[in-house]
């Protein structure tokens, strides 16, 4: 959300969103760059008020500027847009590297979003993603300036960024690092606040192996929250494999078949990362949750039901 | 920057006549005099001798002319094909930056000695092998003469030992790497979408009309067009439309108040307007313009022949 406007900072932290990316690159006009930077340290404690991680998009053509900026007790990561090279990557590194220690902040706090937002940007990907240890989940290859790069219109209806995606998701795998990605779900309206859309989006991203999100209207946060979140069948379902599994220890088979389904080494395994994804995913809704009562009894404010807080709970 | 506009290219085998002599009437932004796969093995020696007088009759229209040349042949097609008025060479097979040397070793010689400027023809390459789409970075940088890159899909598929189906895309890779290594490397790609490339046909205009648009919403920037029937849907399906245009300048118009108004972040029928937004606004309409003039260039040169 672009930092400049000041009641979505005030009101971000009751969404239940995860992170929160606080913008000074496109969504604030050019006039209002210094200013905004300047609204970055206030922010970061505002919108962490409800849990969420508190990220900053910064200018890729003012790195320095909006590092001495930002770099600040409280921000988790600094995203980098439009990434082209392993160098851009080791300059934001020795800058945050240097401000962590001048500011007290735990040395390799700091994350590193190096986000592929071109062509160039892919055929680098390798080298850019291995290029720090601050980057620690790889992904993207589609959105507005891929599009504007290779001079495509958005929202045709099909899959335009199969091979950066692809390549992307293949150079995060290959260095060990969190996949960001989407498969393809078609959308051709461009609506940034299709709730249904976002749930359907995040749902088959999980069914994928993806876990990280993101949006720009937070009427997109709860959905994609939920799609993202194993089900309570999806659970039991897992729990149900994992002991028909363990029911073949002791026997002289490695797998056998019930009711059509085969039951085996992998699907063990799929089951035991489905479980582990849910317990993260109920331990983080723990964490916002009792983010937002301290806040609450802080303000000494009433729950109530509009608070947009709505897993947390469950 | 000038914009590159060269939507339609298309391909004549220069032994047929009729169609030679009917070019420069289809509207194509450029044409191409094919030496290779539409001349037949023992008609080679006759083609290459058609080249020279071929290329004014061929501009009439306002297209540029390129030559494809026979990767197995080069020497002697590029010996036939650079003279005064060539825009460039199609040059097939290419599979190394080596190859790319080559053709330009030979060309430079030959504009030196037949009084083109040094530099003046631009490189169409071809990539017709798996060995070519792996390399396709070394290739295309390899000389700033090659502004345009496409796969030779059916060539591509023999290389590939399949007999693609229509149903199944076979190249979605081969074609996305085409895409962003050219885009990255500031080299325009140039292709339509399965299976069109790989089964050239005449099909009826809207179909043609819709391919293309899929394939410029993939990044392709043209089409080497296999029949003149492709020509006018190809160039209007790489021109903004009329209504893309009006979109466009209210999304331009739309992000100018809000920037006014102290944010680049603005709501627009749903959709979220900033500057990425803005910046392929003005991409579009820079195009629309481009369109245009070469459009009017065209119009010029058919109206004086």
């Amino acid at each position: 959300m672009p930092v400049v406007t000041r009641r979505f900072i005030d009101h971000a932290w009751r969404r239940g969103c995860d992170f929160i990316n606080l913008d000074l690159e496109d969504s604030v006009p050019p006039h209002l760059k210094a200013h905004a930077r300047g609204l970055i340290k206030g922010a970061i404690p505002i919108v962490r008020k409800g849990g969420a991680e508190a990220f900053t998009r910064i200018n890729h053509d003012y790195v320095h500027a909006d590092l001495e900026a930002i770099v600040w007790p409280g921000l988790s990561k600094v995203n980098y847009p439009k990434a082209e090279s392993a160098d851009e990557i080791r300059l934001l590194d020795a800058v945050i590297t240097r401000l962590e220690r001048e500011r007290g902040i735990r040395p390799g706090t700091i994350e590193i979003g190096a986000n592929i937002e071109t062509a160039k940007g892919v055929a680098a990907a390798y080298e850019i993603a291995s290029a720090s240890p601050r980057v620690r989940e790889f992904g993207g290859g589609s959105g507005y300036d891929m599009s504007r790069d290779l001079g495509v219109e958005m929202f045709v209806g099909f899959e335009q960024f199969a091979y950066g995606k692809g390549e992307l998701e293949l150079v995060a795998r290959a260095l060990g690092l969190q996949v960001r990605a989407a498969p393809f779900v078609a959308n051709t309206t461009g609506s940034v606040s299709d709730a249904d859309r976002a749930f359907r989006e995040a749902e088959a991203a999980r069914k994928c192996g993806f876990g990280l999100g993101g949006g720009l209207n937070p009427a997109v946060v709860e959905p994609q929250n939920r799609g993202f979140t194993p089900t309570a069948e999806d659970v039991e379902d897992a729990r149900w494999v994992l002991e028909r599994y363990r029911e073949l220890t002791g026997t002289p088979d490695t797998w056998k078949v019930i009711d059509g389904r085969v039951i085996d080494g992998y699907e063990a395994a799929r089951a035991r990362d489905t479980l582990e994804w849910a317990a993260l995913c109920a331990e983080r809704d723990r964490e916002k949750a009792a983010a937002v009562l301290r806040t609450r009894t802080a303000m000494a404010e009433p729950t109530s039901p509009a608070s947009g807080v709505t897993r947390g709970d469950a | 920057m000038a914009v590159l506009v060269r939507r339609s290219n298309l391909l004549v085998p220069i032994t047929d006549t009729e169609r030679v002599n009917r070019a420069w009437r289809n509207d194509a932004d450029a044409v191409t005099l094919d030496l290779e796969d539409g001349v037949v093995q023992t008609r080679k020696a006759e083609a290459r001798g058609l080249v020279k007088e071929t290329i004014a009759l061929t501009a009439k229209g306002g297209a540029e002319v390129f030559v494809r040349v026979n990767a197995a042949l080069l020497h002697a097609d590029l010996d036939a094909s650079v003279w005064p008025g060539l825009r460039g060479i199609v040059l097939p097979r290419v599979e190394s930056a080596a190859d790319v040397a080559e053709a330009i070793e030979q060309t430079t010689a030959l504009e030196r000695r037949r009084g083109l400027d040094v530099g003046a023809l631009e490189l169409i390459v071809l990539l017709e092998t798996a060995r070519a789409v792996w390399d396709i970075r070394s290739i295309i940088t390899a000389s700033p003469r090659i502004t345009q890159v496409g796969l030779d899909e059916s060539d591509l598929a023999g290389d590939l030992g399949i007999t693609p189906l229509p149903e199944h895309d076979p190249f979605v890779y081969a074609r996305g790497r085409l895409v962003v290594e050219a885009t990255a490397a500031r080299v325009q790609p140039i292709g339509i979408t399965y299976p069109l490339g790989v089964h050239p046909r005449r099909l009826p205009a809207a179909e043609i009309h819709r391919m293309a648009t899929d394939a410029r919403n993939l990044g392709m920037k043209g089409v080497l067009c296999a029949d003149p029937s492709w020509v006018v849907p190809v160039n209007d399906a790489f021109t903004p439309s009329a209504d893309l245009v009006a979109h466009h300048k209210r999304v331009r118009e739309v992000f100018a108040s809000a920037v006014a108004a102290g944010t680049a972040a603005v709501p627009l029928d749903g959709r979220m307007i900033d500057v990425p937004v803005d910046e392929w606004a003005k991409v579009v309409l820079a195009m629309a313009e481009a369109c245009d003039a070469r459009d009017a260039q065209k119009r010029a040169a058919q109206g004086g022949s």
